[in-house]
């Protein structure tokens, strides 16, 4: 058996989306003077810090064959909340305030996850009404005021900047190192602890996963309490970057993580997929969208086109990648047993 | 004598007012392989799913090693060591083979060992013998490797009862020989194995004992040396002979409408040969896994046939779309009211006259709603569809009543050959004897009608002649004079006259 029978469609996945992202940069290089430096990668850097997590939240939902639409929503209620909370106790354990923002961004997955698996009423339906609903929540919680950067504490607001080690330029900052870590931590979980397979395994086959006696309903509920509780987290980043932070916060992120997710080849129908293949998937998004800014060929108003696109361009390739490499595996297979007879 | 695993103990099942079971009772053995065979719809998937805790006896109860036990869901089944694996199987096709097999198992700790999942896979895979990389995606493994991945997850589950529900129907000879052998192995090691089959030869070779089951009722169970093909096949369709089961005298005319010779579809079917006459009824026999429907589609334009000739009108046809199957006056009432028949939350009006809009077009192109309800409600009529009005969802009819929607949206298109899937299942007697007397209609006005029933009763009162089909073969052809429930089974399970 050669390579192709060997190697899974995830790992080709990551390795096809790795060249995307070394030819983009290539691209752009070429097209922009002074493009590849420094300043690319900090920049790049600390807005994936945020996208990741929420990019990883958004495919632990994906997976089971559902989608989150209220995480934009969560991550400014919990930014705010997170907000309101150290500004009132400025002297709270940074711990203490983090874990804080995953447990009201899991309360927020509590309420889509029971909706969603226990009342049986379809994710895109509800999470539509919750996007909405959190939202009005924030403006009525908020009383339309805004926390701003001067009343936070100076370790919050330094998190984001603060270089845990510099390579000729390139900083590694704290809260990129803390998102990349946790990302991990994820896939290592779905890659590696048993019960994480019964979120493949019911977006993979939901008929097949009810037969196997797998409880579909607390899989589905589990994926949107944890999606809610790494929306937090992503909340509790967004205010240590941002500072300020008003009722519009968090808006269009439920776009841009499935986005992230699909272009990173997360299946939209479930059962296949990685956090990594998101977190390049945000970082490939976040890319094209701070260099079409520098490129002057491509008006303000394309930018977005351009990023459809490349969704469209990512999931087309993935679907046709796929079947080719499966009705590939089969032929070999039918060819091995033939030469066996 | 040791005490059964399983035993259904007078169990009945009723959806609605369909009585799907009666009194059903049997018992399993461990190390028994104990076939059950029956017609299709005589209750042998109502009875899986009662043994698997996907339904719940109406009345009667189960027992396992002697003890009552009440299965409120599939959970509660594994629990009890009983498992089914079906022609279909139930994989997940983004996993390997390994994670396939353990992944409802509890006993593999939090954390995955790759190495000890694999060495535990391989093992099962071994105690199967069969041969299969545990590392392989499920998505690329053939129909009877996703079985052995079944059969190991079953098996990894303590299995003390394993279903198989016609698992060979799909499988090549050589790979259905290889899933006999596994389910004598696991009968050797003390598995009670439920097999169900079309195929009476596979039963004897398999089979300590085998069940006939019928219209919902247990019929016999005897060890498979005191049976033969015959008694089992009297035991199959010795029913009663019901009111509805009159034959009415033909109306074919000596003139062919439609002359098929040796048609063909890939590795589908084979060798389908006939001749229609002009007002004829030509009943197509067979048991699931026939290939009657894949000859329908193929007659229809949906899937072209790859060999033989079609010769329709006198001209020889070759349709590649259902369009010009239609264009030529060809109809195809699917057996699949819900998925392919009918539009059921659009009113009754708009399902009778999608198939013919054009004809209720104004000049403008906007629909005529008047000339559509003046269809709807001819049809109304003339079929008896029971209803308060036309604008009602189809939906919210009963299946007899939406079976006539879909008939009238047919008939609308004044079709000269219509080709009947399963026109009955799942209806009334009363709303079976309608269609019956509307296909009888049909034909008396100089329609032509291929009729696809497995309802024995229903082939004998409507065909003029008899097409028996079985495993993508046609095994004959028989007059309706000739015809008896014996002589048709007889052909539909390949025995033959005298043959052992």
């Amino acid at each position: 058996m050669g390579w192709i029978d060997r190697i899974s469609p995830q790992t080709l996945r990551i390795l096809a989306l790795l060249a995307v992202l070394a030819l983009t940069v290539l691209f752009f290089a070429s097209q922009i003077e002074n493009y590849f430096n420094a300043r690319l990668f900090n920049r790049v850097s600390s807005s994936v810090a945020i996208m990741a997590l929420i990019a990883c939240a958004q495919t632990l939902v994906i997976l089971t064959r559902n989608i989150d639409l209220s995480i934009g929503s969560v991550v400014g209620f919990t930014a705010f909340a997170t907000g309101s909370l150290v500004t009132n106790n400025p002297e709270i354990n940074p711990l203490l305030l983090a874990a804080y923002a995953m447990v009201v961004g899991a309360g927020f997955g509590v309420v889509n996850g029971l909706l969603v698996a226990y009342a049986r009423v379809p994710s895109i339906i509800v999470t539509l009404a919750t996007m909405a609903i959190f939202r009005s929540l924030l403006v009525e919680y908020s009383d339309a005021k805004s926390i701003t950067s001067d009343a936070l504490p100076k370790w919050l607001v330094d998190f984001p900047n603060v270089p845990l080690f510099t390579i000729a330029g390139v900083e590694l900052r704290a809260a990129f190192v803390t998102s990349l870590i946790i990302v991990l931590a994820v896939h290592i979980a779905l890659s590696r602890l048993r019960p994480a397979r019964k979120l493949f395994a019911v977006g993979s086959n939901p008929e097949a996963a009810e037969m196997a006696g797998i409880n579909q309903k607390a899989v589905i509920f589990a994926a949107f309490v944890a999606a809610g509780a790494l929306a937090g987290l992503g909340g509790f980043m967004f205010l240590a970057r941002f500072g300020n932070i008003t009722v519009v916060a968090g808006l269009g992120f439920e776009l841009k993580s499935v986005a992230a997710a699909v272009v990173g080849g997360v299946a939209i129908n479930g059962g296949s997929g990685s956090v990594i293949g998101a977190l390049i998937g945000a970082i490939l998004v976040d890319m094209i969208d701070t260099s079409l800014v520098r490129w002057e060929l491509v008006s303000e108003f394309w930018r977005e086109a351009v990023l459809g696109l490349l969704i469209l361009t990512a999931v087309a390739v993935d679907a046709i990648l796929m079947r080719r490499l499966i009705a590939l595996r089969v032929r070999r297979e039918k060819a091995r047993k033939e030469a066996a007879k | 004598m040791t005490t059964p695993v399983l035993a259904l103990k007078d169990v009945s099942k009723s959806f609605g007012m369909t009585k799907a079971l009666s009194g059903m009772s049997i018992t399993l053995f461990p190390g028994e392989v104990h076939a059950i065979v029956g017609e299709n719809g005589a209750g042998k998937s109502t009875m899986i799913k009662i043994m698997t805790g996907v339904h719940q006896p109406t009345t009667g109860s189960l027992e396992v090693d002697g003890k009552p036990l009440s299965l409120s869901g599939t959970q509660a089944a594994r629990v009890a060591g009983i498992a089914a694996i079906y022609q279909e199987p139930m994989v997940f096709p983004d996993l390997d083979v390994a994670e396939n097999i353990f992944i409802s198992a509890t006993d593999l700790g939090l954390v995955q060992n790759r190495v000890r999942l694999r060495t535990r896979a391989r093992a099962l895979i071994d105690r199967i013998g069969m041969s299969l990389d545990v590392d392989r995606i499920a998505a690329g493994l053939t129909l009877a490797e996703q079985q052995a991945v079944e059969i190991a997850r079953a098996l990894s589950q303590d299995v003390r009862v394993l279903i198989m529900d016609e698992p060979t129907a799909s499988l090549s000879a050589h790979e259905a020989g290889e899933l006999r052998r596994v389910a004598r192995k696991l009968a050797s090691q003390g598995v009670a194995v439920v097999y169900i089959s079309h195929r009476l030869e596979e039963i004897f070779e398999v089979a300590d004992r085998v069940t006939v089951i019928r219209d919902g009722m247990h019929i016999s169970t005897r060890p498979v040396g005191e049976v033969t093909p015959d008694s089992l096949i009297a035991d199959m369709v010795g029913r009663e002979v019901g009111n509805y089961f009159k034959k009415a005298p033909s109306h074919a005319t000596p003139e062919v409408i439609l002359k098929v010779t040796d048609l063909a579809c890939e590795d589908i079917f084979r060798g389908v040969s006939f001749d229609l006459h002009k007002g004829e009824v030509l009943c197509m026999a067979g048991l699931i896994g026939a290939r009657r429907t894949d000859v329908a589609l193929s007659l229809f334009g949906i899937r072209p046939a790859t060999a033989g000739t079609v010769s329709y009108k006198g001209t020889q046809v070759r349709y590649t779309s259902p369009a010009q199957a239609i264009a030529a006056g060809i109809a195809y009432v699917s057996e699949d009211r819900r998925k392919l028949g009918l539009a059921m939350p659009m009113p009754i009006r708009s399902n009778i006259t999608l198939a013919t809009l054009a004809s209720i077009l104004s000049p403008a192109g906007i629909i005529d709603r008047r000339r559509e309800r003046e269809i709807a409600e001819a049809y109304r009529k003339r079929l008896n569809i029971r209803t308060p009005n036309v604008d009602l969802a189809v939906g919210m009819l009963s299946g007899g009543n939406q079976q006539k929607v879909m008939l009238a949206k047919w008939l609308e298109l004044k079709p000269d050959l219509l080709i009947f899937d399963e026109p009955t299942r799942g209806i009334d007697v009363g709303a079976k004897a309608e269609v019956h007397d509307l296909i009888r209609a049909f034909v008396a006005q100089g329609g032509s009608a291929i009729v696809i029933s497995s309802d024995l009763p229903e082939v004998l009162a409507m065909g003029d002649r008899i097409l028996v089909m079985r495993e993508g073969r046609q095994m004959g052809i028989i007059d309706h004079k000739d015809a008896t429930q014996e002589s048709v089974m007889r052909l539909a399970l390949g025995q033959f006259e005298g043959a052992a």
